[in-house]
């Protein structure tokens, strides 16, 4: 009869089930090392998701945005962000995460009678003043810079 | 053997593997609900998200998708840890977990995405029973486990990542560089004939539990990441004690009948288990969250899944067992939103959100629960 007490532990891999595997472990190990290098050659540098840079939130200062879009009639209208997005949102646009900012001007874009939405992003410091800009029905957003030397 | 196969498919203490997935899925349930859930609310508000990866599209994620899918995750993880984990269930909570954090990038809290690698990896564990991991008391069990070297060498590389950046920025690196090579040795201890090797190992965890005691941060990450340490490096004879006098209650009332096959008593179990099926998720509907009992639901249905499987493929009692881990899971879920904060602080937050956005009407309904969950 067979023991209650007792079960055998796992049976000892077969050599084509450690191919397999090894075949596996290879890809995952390759991954693992590949990904957080992509860093070095990502355009949006405030992007530092999977690199293990960091394990907590960024304590980069942020920078005050503010929005702004242009209709058809040609009137400008200044944006609440508040109102429109959550903070954690406004964090990130004004981190100028390149993602969220853009994401942000498409959305309003799909307001009715937009010509154009604009985003301003001024950091106290050396990065300046980064301006956004969307003509709606456009695909990426146009940056520019002001540093502060300027 | 070679040295590569060696290390790879090598022995190792069968109580390491174990005792590690129950520990991360513990935490990792208790983690969703004290600390993911409070910020659900943030989810779908002004129809706007960008997510971790393309494939989303322009897919919004509300706080009831949200709070549903960490109401599914966390049920089954927690069911898994303290029953026999299931392949299949352990790839569910793999998937939900990942869909939790990749769906938005509200969600970016850097070790989120190293506890998707180590769900990961689990799925690839050998499914070990108490009886399997801790049965003889006079020496460890051990066995071939290559995903437990794989999460070996997985926080090896996150360790010596963050050396290489620390390093790259000017900073001190010696420490997680120490981490790194720790952990790339880590699982060779129980195969080692040298006595020096065997002493000398366990000193190693020293490395990521001073590291992590170091860094401060908000998060339950140092609990992950300590919590881990004592299990891989601990001695082979104190983690096998330990797991033991852990497992002592389940190696002595859980035994199975190991007659196979499907007879009357088989079916009596299987609808036995359908009712408790059923009625488990019922105890999320006390919680008051949106999401939490579809969620819930969904887990039920995940069980039923590996239960129906396992009817007839396995001794005749795990099914019910089974369900009463999803139960017991769900009553823990209950336990946890209702005497801790999460529940005031998810309306709370809420209600400051709608009231910034001038949804007043949102805010005083959200205000409104948060007052009646003030604790």
């Amino acid at each position: 009869m067979r023991s209650v007490e007792t079960e055998p532990p796992p049976p000892q891999p077969s050599p084509r089930h450690r191919r397999r595997s090894g075949l596996f472990i290879g890809a995952v190990i390759l991954l693992q090392f590949a990904v957080p290098l992509t860093y070095l050659t990502r355009e949006d540098t405030a992007d530092d998701r999977f690199t293990w840079r960091t394990f907590s939130a960024p304590s980069e200062p942020i920078c005050e945005p503010s929005a702004s879009l242009e209709t058809f009639d040609g009137q400008r209208e200044e944006l609440a962000l508040e109102k429109l997005i959550h903070r954690d949102w406004i964090d990130y646009v004004s981190r100028n995460r390149r993602a969220v900012v853009d994401a942000f001007l498409k959305k309003q874009c799909e307001t009715k009678n937009v010509l154009e939405v604009e985003l301003t992003n001024r950091c106290g410091d050396e990065r300046g003043v980064h301006e956004y800009r969307l003509r709606c029905g456009g695909e990426r957003s146009y940056e520019a810079t002001r540093t502060a030397a300027r | 053997m070679r040295p590569l196969t060696r290390y790879w498919f090598g022995d190792i203490a069968l109580a390491r593997p174990y005792l590690l997935v129950r520990f991360v899925l513990t935490v990792l349930a208790f983690d969703c609900w004290l600390n993911l859930v409070p910020h659900g609310a943030k989810y779908g508000i002004g129809g706007f998200n960008v997510a971790h990866f393309p494939i989303f599209g322009d897919f919004v994620p509300g706080a009831s998708f949200y709070l549903g899918v960490l109401a599914f995750t966390s049920v089954l993880a927690l069911s898994q840890a303290v029953y026999r984990p299931h392949r299949i269930a352990l790839a569910l909570v793999a998937i939900g977990y990942t869909l939790g954090w990749t769906c938005s990038l509200l969600d970016s809290v850097p070790y989120h995405y190293l506890v998707s690698l180590y769900l990961g990896c689990f799925v690839f564990f050998p499914m070990l029973s108490a009886r399997a991991a801790f049965s003889r008391s006079d020496s460890a069990p051990r066995g071939s486990a290559w995903a437990y070297v794989l999460f070996c060498v997985t926080t090896a590389i996150v360790y010596f990542y963050v050396a290489a950046w620390s390093a790259a920025d000017g900073e001190p690196y010696w420490l997680p560089m120490a981490c790194s090579g720790a952990y790339l040795v880590a699982s060779m201890q129980d195969r080692s004939d040298r006595t020096a090797a065997r002493i000398g190992m366990p000193f190693l965890g020293l490395g990521p539990i001073a590291f992590h005691l170091l860094t401060p941060t908000e998060s339950w990450f140092p609990v992950y990441m300590i919590g881990i340490a004592g299990v891989v490096f601990a001695p082979t004879r104190s983690i096998h004690t330990a797991g033991r006098a852990l497992t002592s209650p389940a190696r002595n009332w859980l035994r199975d009948h190991s007659e196979a096959g499907i007879d009357e008593r088989a079916s009596r179990m299987f609808y036995l288990s359908l009712v408790g099926l059923v009625a488990a998720p019922a105890v999320s509907m006390l919680v008051d969250l949106p999401g939490v009992k579809t969620g819930c639901a969904l887990s039920a249905i995940a069980m039923l899944f590996v239960i129906g499987r396992q009817l007839y493929l396995t001794p005749k009692r795990r099914p019910l067992w089974r369900v009463a881990s999803l139960f017991g899971a769900c009553l823990a879920l209950f336990l946890t939103i209702t005497t801790s904060t999460a529940r005031f602080d998810y309306y709370r937050t809420g209600a400051v959100d709608a009231d910034l956005r001038g949804d007043h009407e949102a805010a005083a309904e959200m205000l409104e629960k948060a007052e009646r969950y003030r604790r």
